[in-house]
């Protein structure tokens, strides 16, 4: 092992601790403080210290899908600003084209670092806003075809300067944002962390100087980078290949391509998106800083290392994408629910690395959050529910894929029936696991998941988007795909099959149910090798019948009172029968 | 002459305290009896008794710490637990809240669920948000269930139906069918458990309670029956964890309450210090062989933890997240952990970094200087290389070891490698070692928002000693207590503990629409409630109430202590205030008036009115002969010939350090640029001097 570093290595694990506790005491100062409930609750945002030039150094991540993505919008931000920095200074913004933000609702509060009269660095948040503005509330709208459709664009302006509140912009703001107060409010609670940033990093520049402060971070760089090189360097070289498909938007949907090569080249990663699909007129095109931290996201999760959130690791990773393609648009490509392209990027580089690690990836889950969101009128007053629901997981080499999981990329929760059902005019008839839903597999994939809800009020307008249904989550190593997502609106009337990505809201009656089946996670290996056992326990859990037991897995099941016990006898006969037809 | 005594049930060894009549604190180990714990603990009670030339038939009370409702979770040996719910809804428990505690980790495994999907029952019953019956409950349902469950071998079954907090008959009838039916098992319904919003946290919290229900009971039956056999008349008391101790026949009301009493009862010690000491607030750190747990003491008491899980190992992203254990809502003293200690395995990763812990040597094959065949190196073997720890035997004399197992071990795998003087790299790792149970401090002081820095350190646990200092200095914290006894100072907290306990009922009101005495019936029920768990007359309780409240529509709730319980505009605007300021406090701003605030439950906090234990709490005076030895205190200091003494031979008067302290129960280390004294209850008080270095 060599010793590239300048810094005593005890004190740069010291360090370490103390960046990382920072973060993380800027990240807890957000949750205490923040109004809404999508930063309060679902932690949609990260916070990150970040050197002058602009590179993270340590990030308090509670998205995964943010990792890295700092980079390019301080790049924009330093040069905009230019020598004009204040230490009283606040800087604002969120445009995708202008500022290299994200997607409009996710903000940027950053905050400068001075120590001695001199900038040492940034002090940075983003949090996502519940609204900016655009058509529709929440402005994530699927049916907007250019940006200027999605709400309050903000390239880099000062929100507060030499101190004083810059008034123009925050009275814009607020007028046009449908939730002036939980924005507010949240701006304020990213001023507070990034006040918290500056001030616990001033602190240890006074404790140990400047010289050891700079030199701590360019180490703690370095060996983020060589912990990545180490890890890479164990992977094997080659050119790994995969496509997915988003379903597509609306009535007519046309599949959306997402096409990636990985390339693993010794100590470094290439990720190019060639061959995937032109930008979209719908806003599920994925921003470049955005596409970047998703496969940053992706590969940080198949090494083994506890690799620090800093820039160093994302030095060893290039990601590649043409523009113009969906995900690199140009403007005034809209993105604003870019988050599906994301997830499924993460969903794609994990079918593309499987090929080279396949112990480190789990086949297709159910993918991303399918933000049901049901609003209407209730005594005269408007509501609006929303909630992130999730998920299930593809099985692994070693497991049966995981139930009631977050998708990778965005650890969120959901919310409790009870609160629900006391807050808003619905009533939710069944939240559980659908039996034989699991992709079959030598390891079994995780079930769906269904939510069914009942509309109190006399009307109400549904949004979801839940696609996954014409190209279900697929399976590895011959375990087969899981099943498709359905969603279902049963009226007194009929019933009918929702789109996956509706375009508009969809209108809802008193009484009737909305029945949201997501997508399951897919099999891995081939079902007839699975243990019977394994099969056994299922179906006395009930998360295979005994028909699927047979059909699926190969094993007869006895059934006999409550009780079930394995027919060795056919069940050696029907997987001898089955052993040479084709993997699925 | 009728005596007390505390027994604290760990993994290897049994703590026992017992207080004489002049206040000293005698201290005893034993080997825990993992087959049948009471056997370990009456054996060290005969010991005791036969030492301090007592008689086992005048014991009258044991206040008792134990290990048996947290292992039975940790380990999967706890009752074979049905689930009965609401049609629709058998897997809420399975499902959980989703989150997950690990980031970036696609190959996380989920911890089981305590009751298998077979043993998960559905009933048809609705009862709305508002208490309003949807559709009435099928009582076939619950009989065929029983006969399910009758030829099925479980023993504990658990009951939640949805907004039984609301509408708690049917969960009462059910429970009612079940008991008549199923007569020897033991029944949990949500409502007597936790009776408040919130599905999957009363579902989870009611199964735990179903799941450690049988092994506890069948615990403390044995405890007690070989208490009698030895002749020993004693009242049982258990710890629970909200800090509060309760007679063993109350514990099988809630079992669920005395999981991780263990560390709880060290808090507890703390807080009696605090109070004999005349200060309000402290920061607790107990470091132990393999974790380090950090707590907060204000105002004179605990802090509760607003969510827990059992068996999650603290990691950041865990901390925020949560999920990774099983939901346990109950009062909770907050106590943080990181996984570091002195059975912490050091090692260099591939980027060249020094990481210790969590994998943890255990005590087997321990530290590489117990001999025992660890060559890993741990920090307990860096601290036997600086010279913090004596060179030959651990545990006042009662370990031996070889330090030269620990030099080779360090110096192979860290100082080596780094091209690094022996003596720095060691130093090195206690300075890591101490960056990393930091996090666990700050997890309680400034993640709420607490300056440390206004907190004095009550350093206990085995190791507490060794590192309180230097734990002490990265806070900027300046004094550092180290009591009598730190080693075993759960042991202690028992001693002193009291009876309490905490009841809960819910009761969902907008705060504006309460009228006068509104809540008075149901305040007397909880009290008689809690008079009757803590086996008392009601007028020999001292009774705090609160009301959870939060706004109306927002998911978090806050505990409001209230006096005045007229409910008349004044007494409501006066509550109001309360709750917006602490809402200011907790979450940095309020609301005004236009959202209005509800009631959610309501809370007695119930504690005996007892006397006190005797305020001197001291040590038995154990000479020992005073010699110094070489110990590395980093680059600023070198190698110091440093005296090393017992607690009895430090004075009153303050003097500088070097010195370390060497105890039965652990070691106290004074660095060069701070001074200690003993006070007059025999606790090590070390204050570090930050003006001499020029720090703020």
């Amino acid at each position: 092992m060599t010793r590239s570093q300048a810094s005593d290595p005890f004190l740069l694990e010291v360090l370490r601790n103390a960046f990382d506790t920072i973060a993380e005491e800027m990240t807890l100062t957000i949750i205490r403080t923040a109004y809404s409930q999508i930063v309060r609750d679902s932690l949609d945002f990260s916070t990150a210290l970040c050197d002058a030039r602009g590179r993270t150094f340590a990030q308090g991540v509670c998205t995964p899908m943010h990792l890295g993505s700092f980079l390019d919008a301080l790049e924009v931000m330093i040069d905009e600003i230019g020598g004009t920095i204040d230490e009283r200074d606040y800087y604002i913004m969120n445009d995708p084209y202008a500022a290299a933000g994200q997607h409009l609702p996710d903000i940027y509060v950053v905050k400068p670092v001075f120590f001695d009269g001199s900038l040492k660095g940034w002090s940075t948040t983003l949090a996502h806003h519940s609204d900016v503005g655009g058509i529709v509330a929440g402005s994530n709208a699927l049916g907007a075809t250019e940006i200027w459709q999605e709400g309050l664009r903000l390239p880099v302006l000062k929100l507060i300067e030499r101190g004083e509140r810059n008034e123009t912009l925050w009275k814009l703001i607020a007028l046009n944002v449908r939730t002036p107060e939980l924005v507010l409010g949240d701006l304020q609670a990213q001023m507070a962390a990034c006040t918290i940033g500056a001030r616990g990093m001033c602190r240890l520049y006074d404790r140990y100087g400047v010289a050891t402060i700079d030199g701590a971070i360019d180490d703690l760089n370095a060996y983020s980078r060589r912990l990545a090189e180490a890890e890479i360097s164990d992977m094997p070289n080659g050119t790994y290949r995969f496509t997915d498909h988003i379903d597509g938007i609306g009535e007519d949907p046309q599949p959306v391509i997402l096409n990636v090569a990985v390339t693993i080249e010794d100590r470094r990663m290439i990720v190019d998106w060639e061959g995937s699909s032109p930008q979209v007129a719908g806003g599920i095109n994925s921003t470049f800083p955005f596409t970047k931290a998703c496969a940053y996201a992706a590969l940080r999760s198949v090494m083994l290392a506890d690799i620090p959130n800093c820039h160093g690791f994302t030095e060893v990773i290039e990601v590649r994408a043409p523009p113009g393609c969906v995900v690199r648009p140009v403007s005034p490509g809209p993105c604003g629910a870019r988050g599906i392209t994301g997830y499924r990027m993460i969903d794609c580089l994990f079918g593309a690395l499987a090929e080279a690690l396949p112990d480190r990836v789990t086949a297709d889950g159910s993918g991303g959050s399918t933000l049901p969101t049901i609003s209407g009128m209730q005594d005269g007053r408007p509501y609006i529910f929303c909630e992130t629901a999730m998920g299930t997981w593809g099985a692994s080499r070693a497991n049966d894929g995981q139930e009631g999981v977050p998708h990778i990329g965005a650890n969120q929760s959901n919310i409790p029936v009870e609160m629900i059902e006391a807050a808003y005019p619905i009533r939710i008839e069944r939240y559980g696991f659908v039996a034989d839903s699991g992709g079959p597999g030598r390891q079994r994939g995780g079930l769906s998941i269904r939510r069914d809800y009942r509309i109190l009020s006399e009307t109400a307008l549904l949004n979801v988007r839940s696609d996954k249904r014409a190209y279900p989550p697929h399976g590895l190593s011959g375990g087969s795909a899981g099943a498709a997502s359905m969603n279902l609106i049963k009226s007194e009337d009929a019933d009918r099959i929702l789109p996956v990505l509706l375009s508009e809201p969809v209108a809802l009656r008193r009484g009737d149910v909305f029945s949201h089946q997501m997508a399951s996670g897919g099999g891995y290996g081939r079902a007839f090798e699975r243990d019977a056992n394994a099969v056994l326990n299922d179906v006395i859990l009930g998360k295979v019948t005994v028909q699927g037991a047979r059909r699926d897995y190969g094993v007869a099941i006895i059934e006999c009172g409550r009780e079930f016990s394995i027919d060795e006898q056919a069940t050696s006969e029907i997987r001898a029968a089955g052993k040479d037809a084709p993997a699925p | 002459m009728q005596w007390r005594v505390a027994t604290d049930i760990g993994g290897t060894f049994t703590d026992i305290a017992y207080l004489d009549n002049d206040g000293v604190v005698h201290t005893g180990k034993v080997p825990s009896t993992p087959d049948r714990y009471a056997r370990g603990v009456v054996n060290g009670l005969k010991e005791l008794a036969k030492k301090q030339s007592l008689l086992l038939g005048r014991m009258n009370e044991m206040v008792h710490g134990c290990t048996i409702a947290t292992n039975a979770i940790l380990e999967g040996k706890g009752a074979r637990t049905a689930l009965i719910t609401t049609a629709g809804f058998r897997d809420v428990l399975e499902l959980r809240r989703i989150r997950v505690p690990r980031l970036y980790d696609p190959l996380y495994v989920k911890p089981a669920p305590l009751s298998p999907r077979d043993l998960r029952f559905e009933v048809r019953e609705r009862v709305g948000a508002d208490g309003r019956v949807v559709e009435a409950l099928a009582e076939d349902d619950i009989r065929a269930i029983a006969e399910t469950i009758r030829a099925r071998n479980v023993e504990a079954v658990a009951v939640c139906f949805l907004h039984s907090y609301v509408y708690p008959d049917h969960e009462r009838r059910a429970g009612d069918i079940l008991r008549g039916l199923l007569p020897d098992l033991f029944i949990t319904l949500s409502i007597d458990v936790l009776p408040q919003i919130r599905e999957y946290e009363r579902t989870s919290t009611t199964v735990i309670n179903a799941y450690v229900g049988p092994p506890v009971r069948r615990y403390v039956e044995e405890m007690s029956a070989d208490l009698r056999q030895a002749g020993c008349p004693a009242k049982v008391m258990i710890m629970q964890s909200s800090g509060g101790t309760v007679g063993a026949a109350s514990v099988m009301q809630k079992p669920a309450q005395i999981v991780e009493c263990g560390p709880a009862a060290g808090v507890v010690g703390a807080a009696h210090l605090c109070k004999k000491l005349g200060i309000a607030s402290a920061i607790t750190f107990d470091m132990g062989g393999t974790t380090a747990k950090g707590s907060l003491i204000e105002h004179g008491d605990f802090i509760y933890a607003e969510s827990y899980e059992v068996g999650a190992a603290m990691s950041t992203a865990g901390a925020i997240a949560g999920g990774g254990g099983y939901a346990l809502k109950l009062p909770v003293i907050d106590i943080s952990e990181v996984g570091a200690g002195g059975g912490s395995i050091v090692r260099i990763d591939r980027g060249g970094s020094i990481r210790v812990g969590p994998q943890s040597a255990g005590a087997m094959p321990g530290p590489a200087c117990y001999g025992a065949g660890g060559d890993a190196p741990t920090v307990t073997d860096a601290n036997v290389v600086t010279g913090f720890l004596n060179q030959t035997a651990l545990a006042g004399g009662t370990v031996a070891i070889d330090a030269a197992l620990s030099h080779q071990a360090i110096d192979r795998t860290i100082a080596a490698p780094l091209d690094l003087d022996l003596h720095k790299a060691a130093y090195g790792v206690h300075l890591v070692a101490n960056a990393t149970m930091v996090r666990a401090i700050k997890a309680v002081t400034t993640y709420r928002g607490r300056d440390p820095r206004d907190f004095a350190i009550i350093a206990f646990g085995g190791n507490g000693g060794v590192h309180g200092a230097g734990i002490a200095r990265s806070l900027e914290v300046r004094r550092v207590i180290v009591p009598p006894a730190a080693g075993v100072f759960s042991a202690v907290g028992l001693l002193v503990a009291k009876r309490a306990v905490s009841v809960a009922g819910a009761f969902a009101h907008e705060l504006s629409r309460l009228g006068p005495g509104a809540a008075d019936e149901r305040f007397r029920h909880l009290q008689m409630q809690a008079a009757r768990l803590l086996d008392l007359s009601a007028n020999a309780v001292t009774y705090r109430r609160e009301v959870e409240m939060r706004y109306v529509g927002q998911a978090f709730e806050l505990s409001i202590p209230i006096d005045d319980l007229s409910f008349s505009q004044k007494a409501k605007k006066h509550l109001r205030q309360l709750f917006d300021d602490e809402h200011e406090r907790r979450f940095g701003h309020k609301f005004d008036e236009r959202n209005s605030v509800e009631i959610v439950s309501l809370k007695v906090r119930a504690e005996a009115e007892e006397d006190d234990v005797p305020a001197q709490l001291r040590m038995s005076a154990r000479q020992r002969e005073r010699e110094t030895r070489n110990v590395y205190f980093g680059d600023a200091f070198g190698i110091l010939e440093t005296p090393v003494i017992g607690r009895a031979a430090l004075e009153l008067e303050p003097a500088s350090g070097p010195l370390i302290i060497e105890e039965y129960e652990g070691t106290t280390v004074v660095p060069p640029d701070a001074v200690v004294h003993r006070d007059r209850f025999d606790n090590i008080i070390i204050d570090l001097d930050y003006e001499r270095r020029g720090r703020p």
